[in-house]
C-alpha cells in the first residue's frame, strides 16, 4: 500500500489529531482502491485530450478576437485541423435600413460599419451616391478628402498595430499607438467637430472647410510621425520575436488569395498588386506619386511589413496634398443635389427652402440607375452597389465590405496551424466586425 | 391632358445611358468582353443595360454556370469582388436577381453580370467550385433573399440565427422586424424571457407572437 507507507513516514506532522489521521487514512485507501479498480477496466479508460481530437470554440466574446468573432476550431494536439468562423453578432442589417433612409441620411451608419477608418467610410458612400446622381465634386474638396482618408489609413493601421503586437505579448506598443490616435482623434476633432464619428463628408463634397488650425495639425502630425513610423520599423523589422512569432505564419499564396477574394493589405501580402488607388484612381490619386507596398511571401510579416510601409506612403501623400490644396468651394453648387452652404440657408428663402427639400427628400437620382463605386479603405476595396427607383431613397444598397472577405479567407488560413497562432492571424488579417456583420 | 396636370414633386428622371459621367472609370469599359461571351453563347446574354460607364450584363440562368466557367478560364476574370441578390419586388416575372462583380487582374477590367430568379423556384448554380470567395457571399444571399444555391458545400444563414424563419432583406419583409421572432432579452431586469432563446437546441421551435391563419380557413 503506497499511499499508506508515504502517510506513516509524515505521521509527525498529523499527529496532533490522531483521530483525523485515522479519517484521512481511511479516505485515502478507499480512493486508492476505487483508482485500482477503475485504472483496471477498459470501459473507462479516459482519452487523453491532447493526444486526440477536441473542438475548441474561441469566442464571440474574447480581447484578442477584435470583436465579436467565434471560431470553431477542431484540433488534432495543438494543430488546428479545421477552422469554421461565425459571426453576425454584429448584424444591424444596415442594408436594410439604407433602403428607407435618404442617400443623406444613411451617411452616419457608415461610421458605425469599420469604426477605425470612418472617414474612409463616409467617403466611399459619399463617392458612390456622387457616381450614381453624377455630381460634381469641387477640387479642393477631392484633395481634403484624400488627406483625410489617408489620416483614417493610418489611425486603422495604427490600431492595428498595437493590438496585434499585444496579441504577440508586447503592450507598451499598444500604449504608444494609442497616443497616436490620440492626435488623430484631435485632428478629427477640429476638422469635423467629433472625435470618433465623423459624419463629414457630404454628397457632392463636405460639411466644412479645413480651419488653418486643422491644416497645421495634419503637417505637424505628418511631420513628426514619419519619424515615430519609422522608429517602429526599427523596434520591429529586425525583432527576434516579432520574427518569430510572423514569420511563415498564415502563409497564401498568390493565387490562393485570388481565389479567396482577400483584398486590401492581405491581397497584396501575397504578391497581387491590386489596390484601387492605382486600378480605378479616384479623387486625385492619379495625381500625386505614391507607391503600392508589394511583398510576395504572403506571411503575417508580409503584412506586417505592407501596414507600416502604408503608413509612410500615406505620410507622403498627406504632404503632397498640403502643398498642392486649391482654393476654392468646399461643395457643389447645385442645390437639387447637395446642401446649400449654411450662408445660404441663414440669409435667404430659397437656401432654407433648398436645405428643407434635401434633408426631406434628398437627392434623386435617376429610375433605373445602377452604379458600383469602390475606394481602397484601411482594409481592402470597400465597395457600394446601389439601384435607384429614383425616388431619394436607394431601391437596393449593396456593401461590398473588405472585413467580411478576408474573414472568409482567415478560415483556410487557420488550418494546420497551432491554437497559438489563432490570435496573431486574426490581428494580422485585421478584421472590424461592425463592417464584416454589416 | 391628364399627363400634364400629373404633378411631380420631384421630376423622376430616367437613367440615360448616353449621359456622360464624370466619375466613369475606364475600367468598367468591357464591350470586347461582351462580344466574347456573345460568340461563344449566343443565347446567353438577354440583356445589356449601360450606366455610368458601366455594363450590366443579364445573363440566362440555364447557361450562367457554363458563362461563369469561360470568363474564369478563357477570359481571366479570376478574381470575385463581389455577389448579392436583389429584390426587384415589381410585377414582371422573375422577382429576384443576382449580380456578380468579377475583376480581371491582368488587364485591369471588372464586370458586372445579373442572373434573374423566379420567385416560386429561387435556386441558383453555386459558383463556388469556381470561385471560392463566393462561399460566404452566397450564403449572406440565402440568409436575406431566401435564394438557394445548388452544390453549395454548406448553405447556412450567414447573419440570422439558425432557426430564424425570415428572410429580412425581401422587400415585404418590415423595417422593424416580426415581433417575437427572435429571442431578445426582457427590456426590463424584473422582465420575464419572452421565449425559449434555445429553441432549436431543445429540439423545438421558437413560438410566434402573431396567429397564423389556418390551412382550411373558409374565410
Amino acid at each position: 500500500m503506497p499511499v499508506k507507507s508515504s502517510f506513516h513516514d509524515q505521521e509527525n506532522i498529523f499527529s496532533f489529531w490522531p483521530r483525523h489521521n485515522e479519517t484521512i487514512l481511511k479516505r485515502l485507501e478507499s480512493k486508492d482502491a476505487w483508482l485500482s479498480t477503475r485504472r483496471g477496466t477498459e470501459v473507462s479508460r479516459v482519452k487523453d485530450a491532447l493526444e486526440h481530437e477536441m473542438t475548441l470554440n474561441i469566442g464571440p466574446q474574447h480581447p484578442a478576437t477584435h470583436g465579436v468573432l467565434r471560431c470553431m476550431v477542431k484540433l488534432d494536439g495543438e494543430l488546428i485541423e479545421k477552422c469554421v468562423l461565425d459571426i453576425g453578432y454584429l448584424h444591424r442589417g444596415v442594408e436594410k435600413l439604407a433602403e428607407s433612409k435618404t442617400y443623406q441620411e444613411f451617411m452616419p451608419y457608415t461610421d458605425r460599419m469599420d469604426y477605425l477608418a470612418p472617414y474612409a467610410n463616409n467617403v466611399a458612400w459619399c463617392m458612390a451616391v456622387e457616381k450614381l446622381a453624377n455630381v460634381e465634386i469641387p477640387e479642393r474638396a477631392q484633395w481634403i478628402r484624400m488627406i483625410m482618408c489617408e489620416l483614417a489609413r493610418i489611425s486603422s493601421h495604427l490600431l492595428w498595430l498595437g493590438v496585434g503586437l499585444m496579441d504577440a505579448g508586447a503592450v507598451s506598443v499598444f500604449l504608444w499607438t494609442f497616443q497616436g490616435r490620440e492626435d488623430l482623434y484631435s485632428i478629427f476633432d477640429e476638422v469635423s467637430g467629433a472625435r470618433f464619428t465623423v459624419s463629414h463628408s457630404r454628397i457632392g463634397g463636405l460639411a466644412t472647410d479645413l480651419s488653418s488650425k486643422a491644416i497645421d495639425m495634419i503637417r505637424d502630425f505628418a511631420i513628426r510621425y514619419e519619424e515615430v513610423i519609422k522608429g517602429w520599423q526599427k523596434l520591429l523589422n529586425r525583432n527576434r520575436i516579432w520574427i518569430d512569432r510572423n514569420k511563415d505564419v498564415g502563409t497564401v499564396s498568390a493565387d490562393e488569395a485570388i481565389a479567396l477574394g482577400l483584398t486590401g493589405s492581405n491581397l497584396r501580402g501575397s504578391g497581387v498588386p491590386y489596390d484601387i488607388r492605382t486600378f480605378e484612381p479616384y479623387l486625385k490619386y492619379d495625381e500625386v506619386d505614391f507607391i503600392i507596398p508589394l511583398r510576395e511571401e504572403g506571411d503575417c510579416l508580409a503584412r506586417y511589413h505592407i501596414r507600416v510601409e502604408e503608413m509612410l506612403e500615406s505620410i507622403k501623400i498627406i504632404h503632397q496634398c498640403l502643398d498642392r490644396l486649391p482654393e476654392g468651394p468646399i461643395r457643389a453648387d447645385d442645390a437639387k443635389k447637395t446642401y446649400p452652404s449654411k450662408n445660404e440657408v441663414y440669409y435667404s428663402m430659397e437656401g432654407m427652402i433648398h436645405d428643407f427639400m434635401y434633408t426631406e427628400t434628398g437627392i434623386a437620382p435617376p429610375e433605373g440607375a445602377a452604379a458600383y463605386h469602390a475606394i481602397e479603405s484601411p482594409k481592402g476595396e470597400l465597395g457600394f452597389y446601389l439601384e435607384s427607383d429614383g425616388t431619394g431613397c436607394p431601391w437596393r444598397a449593396r456593401i461590398n465590405a473588405p472585413s467580411f472577405t478576408n474573414l472568409q479567407g482567415l478560415e483556410s488560413m487557420m488550418e494546420g496551424h497551432p491554437v497559438a497562432d489563432i490570435v496573431v492571424l486574426i490581428g494580422s488579417i485585421d478584421p472590424v466586425m461592425g463592417e464584416a456583420d454589416k | 391632358m391628364a399627363d400634364s396636370l400629373n404633378f411631380h414633386f420631384t421630376p423622376v428622371d430616367k437613367a440615360r445611358p448616353d449621359e456622360e459621367n464624370l466619375h466613369a472609370k475606364a475600367s468598367t469599359d468591357v464591350t470586347d468582353v461582351i462580344q466574347a461571351i456573345q460568340e461563344q453563347f449566343p443565347e446567353a446574354i438577354t440583356e445589356v443595360v449601360v450606366y455610368a460607364g458601366e455594363r450590366t450584363i443579364f445573363i440566362a440562368g440555364e447557361v450562367f454556370l457554363e458563362v461563369c466557367t469561360a470568363l474564369k478560364e478563357e477570359l481571366g476574370f479570376t478574381y470575385l469582388v463581389d455577389l448579392a441578390g436583389v429584390d426587384r419586388f415589381q410585377e414582371e416575372a422573375p422577382r429576384y436577381e443576382v449580380y456578380y462583380c468579377f475583376v480581371n487582374l491582368q488587364k485591369g477590367k471588372r464586370l458586372r453580370i445579373k442572373v434573374r430568379v423566379e420567385e416560386d423556384d429561387a435556386v441558383l448554380p453555386s459558383i463556388t467550385g469556381l470561385f471560392k470567395a463566393a462561399d460566404w457571399n452566397e450564403r449572406e444571399c440565402f440568409d436575406m433573399l431566401g435564394i438557394r444555391f445548388e452544390g453549395h458545400p454548406d448553405l447556412r444563414r450567414m447573419f440570422m440565427p439558425e432557426d430564424f424563419e425570415y428572410h429580412p432583406q425581401r422587400k415585404e419583409f418590415p423595417l422593424l422586424g416580426i415581433p417575437g421572432s427572435l429571442p431578445l432579452p426582457p427590456r426590463t431586469p424584473e422582465g420575464e424571457l419572452t421565449m425559449d432563446p434555445f429553441a432549436a437546441a431543445h429540439s423545438g421551435s421558437p413560438a410566434k407572437s402573431y396567429q397564423e391563419p389556418a390551412e382550411n380557413d373558409e374565410n
